[in-house]
């Protein structure tokens, strides 16, 4: 296992929870949950079905907000009680399926919710040209028109419109949840490098995914969640991808992850 | 503290150029495809009347065209409250039992103070409408219980109360002589020869398209009618928007139903009866998808006039006027039918073009 000589992790975190805890009802989906993301740095954010990812998220989205637990945005303690906290600090979310509105096209979209007005109507020619350079700035070459509906477009072409869609909005930090589930091989290739140069852009990019080869790629840390627990939470050059499935499937490897003792008090 | 939004790589003049070029087009593509559903009913409106006029000339006197769009003023402001409602994907049944309880209550007001002046009315009408579009937006956003089953309730509530409104008031008819002189010449004032009523009904549907088009909050009712999901992720405040539009809804139906006591003069409770249905045919014929999300006021106006200009050609066409309600059907299916025809050319032409460029 290599020292790690990984850049920038001796800067602020963009987003840092300390002991954050979550339930609904009498169900504790999050325990003690620690989580430190890097500004340039994709954080791979792993975990079996039921792990608590979802939830993580979504808490940090603010649409679960946090029961307790402190929630540090660039190392100010902050409270998010709504997606619209959220979206003030510059926290963005790329949903898996449900981003994009089929009807309305790439700019509507892109400024869905968050319309820019000239007095009280809609100012569609400075929203069409952000949409423009938004794009042009991640290099996305595949759209044919920013005026094209939703509807027509492919699976990668959509992933890339809601992913755009999180960077217009001068956003610190973006989520994107599982973004090449269901993609075939070349579109993943082109969301995997459009995440890749999202942090090369110098975002803070948490990304979930199940698949190893695609987590290897493309991340420099990897957080990995075990029952609602963070079991680690490592650069990825501590760790290799059978150790990575080890904190998946039973919470601990060598000696990362949580401890015997809890492991065994968790799965009872 | 660190700034991460600083580092931003030059793009190549190519990229930058790329969506610019071919924006354009696809834009004028897609804005072409919506002008042509409305373009559609505009045509098939010219071709019923010009059939019509070949066999009745007097088909275009003034007088019968006058009573068209004196017909159609009520139904088009139906329509067009309908389509802010369709188009978050949900819909309105009760329109027809509020405006016949706006109808009976202003008729009321007239009755009881003849003195009340005209514009008066119409407010508290447009208030009483407003009220039962309130009741159905309240249900509908907080116990998420599906429109459909909410209006269809409150479809019969609503008449039921106008029932027991006119027996308990021992009113159960309003007639001409009963209302003031100032409220009736309303019913057939014109302005340059046109029904003032129907200027009411155009003055709206502009309102309501305008509003539509360039308003952010009338554009998040389609982002709403088109992905619920997104619009609330992305922020909508979902409850409140369609709140919003049963409301204006209401209203507009409250107003169409000063227009009724207005044009007829003769109310009982049974005004406005069955005529939902008919608006929801009209917006689904003028290419608002019931599914929400797409389609303009104007053309579901375009469905309302072309609905109403069949219910007055057929008998003069000589065809019994049972034919009316079996053209109307065969409309909206053709209408369906269209959409889909629409809908798939375009996708297959833009993605015939994006197949083009990638290869």
């Amino acid at each position: 296992m290599s020292a790690p000589t990984d850049r920038l992790e001796n800067g602020t975190p963009t987003l840092e929870l300390r002991g954050v805890n979550k339930s609904f009802g009498a169900i504790q989906v999050l325990h003690d949950v620690h989580l430190k993301v890097y500004p340039g740095q994709v954080t791979a954010l792993v975990g079996d079905n039921g792990a608590g990812k979802s939830t993580l998220i979504k808490s940090i989205a603010g649409i679960h907000p946090i029961d307790s637990g402190e929630f540090l945005f660039e190392g100010r303690p902050v409270t998010v009680s709504g997606p619209r906290d959220a979206a003030a600090l510059g926290i963005e979310v790329v949903y898996q399926d449900l981003a994009l509105a089929d009807n309305l096209d790439v700019v509507q979209n892109m400024f869905l919710g968050r319309e820019r007005k000239n007095g009280f109507v809609l100012d569609e020619s400075s929203m069409e040209q952000a949409a423009r350079d938004t794009l042009a700035k991640l290099s996305v070459r595949t759209l044919k028109s920013v005026r094209q509906l939703v509807s027509s477009l492919s699976g990668g072409q959509r992933q890339t419109v809601a992913i755009a869609k999180a960077v217009l909005w001068e956003s610190k930090l973006v989520i994107l949840d599982e973004p090449t589930a269901a993609l075939g091989v070349a579109q993943t290739r082109q969301v995997l490098d459009l995440v890749r140069r999202l942090a090369d852009t110098g975002h803070a990019v948490v990304f979930i995914s199940h698949n190893m080869v695609d987590v290897f790629e493309v991340a420099d840390r990897v957080a990995a969640l075990f029952l609602g627990r963070m079991a680690a939470d490592v650069p990825i050059s501590q760790v290799d991808r059978p150790q990575v499935i080890e904190l998946i499937t039973a919470g601990r490897s060598g000696d990362l992850g949580i401890a015997p003792a809890d492991v065994a008090a968790v799965e009872v | 503290m660190s700034a991460p939004t600083t580092r931003t790589p030059a793009p190549l003049p190519e990229e930058l150029a790329a969506p610019e070029r071919t924006g354009r087009r696809g834009s004028a593509l897609v804005h072409r495809l919506f002008v042509v559903r409305e373009l559609g009913i505009l045509a098939a409106l010219v071709l019923l009347v010009v059939v019509t006029v070949i066999a009745n000339p007097r088909f275009l006197s003034g007088q019968n065209v006058r009573d068209l769009l004196l017909s159609a003023a009520i139904l088009t402001v139906l329509a067009a409250g309908q389509t802010m409602v369709i188009v978050t994907r949900n819909v309105d049944l009760s329109v027809g039992s509020v405006l016949g309880l706006s109808a009976y209550a202003t008729g009321t007001l007239l009755v009881e103070a003849p003195g009340t002046p005209v514009v008066v009315a119409v407010l508290a009408g447009m208030a009483v409408g407003a009220v039962c579009g309130l009741v159905n937006g309240v249900i509908v956003a907080t116990a998420g219980v599906p429109s459909l089953v909410v209006t269809l309730g409150t479809l019969y509530a609503f008449r039921g109360l106008v029932s027991l409104w006119a027996s308990s008031a021992d009113r159960l008819q309003i007639n001409a002589a009963d209302l003031p002189a100032g409220f009736k010449s309303l019913g057939g004032a014109r302005l340059l020869g046109v029904p003032v009523l129907f200027l009411v009904a155009v003055a709206v549907v502009l309102l309501v398209g305008y509003y539509l088009r360039t308003f952010r909050s009338g554009r998040e009712l389609y982002g709403i009618g088109s992905a619920p999901e997104a619009a609330r992720l992305s922020g909508i405040p979902v409850g409140r928007r369609v709140l919003t539009a049963f409301v204006v809804n209401g209203a507009l139906a409250g107003l169409a139903g000063v227009l009724y006591a207005a044009r007829f003069q003769t109310l009982d409770t049974t005004a406005g009866t069955g005529q939902e249905l008919f608006v929801v045919a009209a917006a689904v014929v003028g290419g608002v998808a019931i599914f929400g999300g797409s389609g303009s006021v104007y053309g579901a106006a375009l469905g309302a006039l072309l609905l109403t200009t069949i219910g007055t050609a057929l008998p003069q066409l000589g065809l019994d006027p049972f034919w009316r309600d079996a053209a109307v059907g065969a409309l909206i299916l053709a209408a369906i039918a269209l959409d889909r025809a629409l809908q798939l050319r375009l996708a297959a032409r833009l993605r015939g073009r994006n197949a083009r460029r990638d290869r």
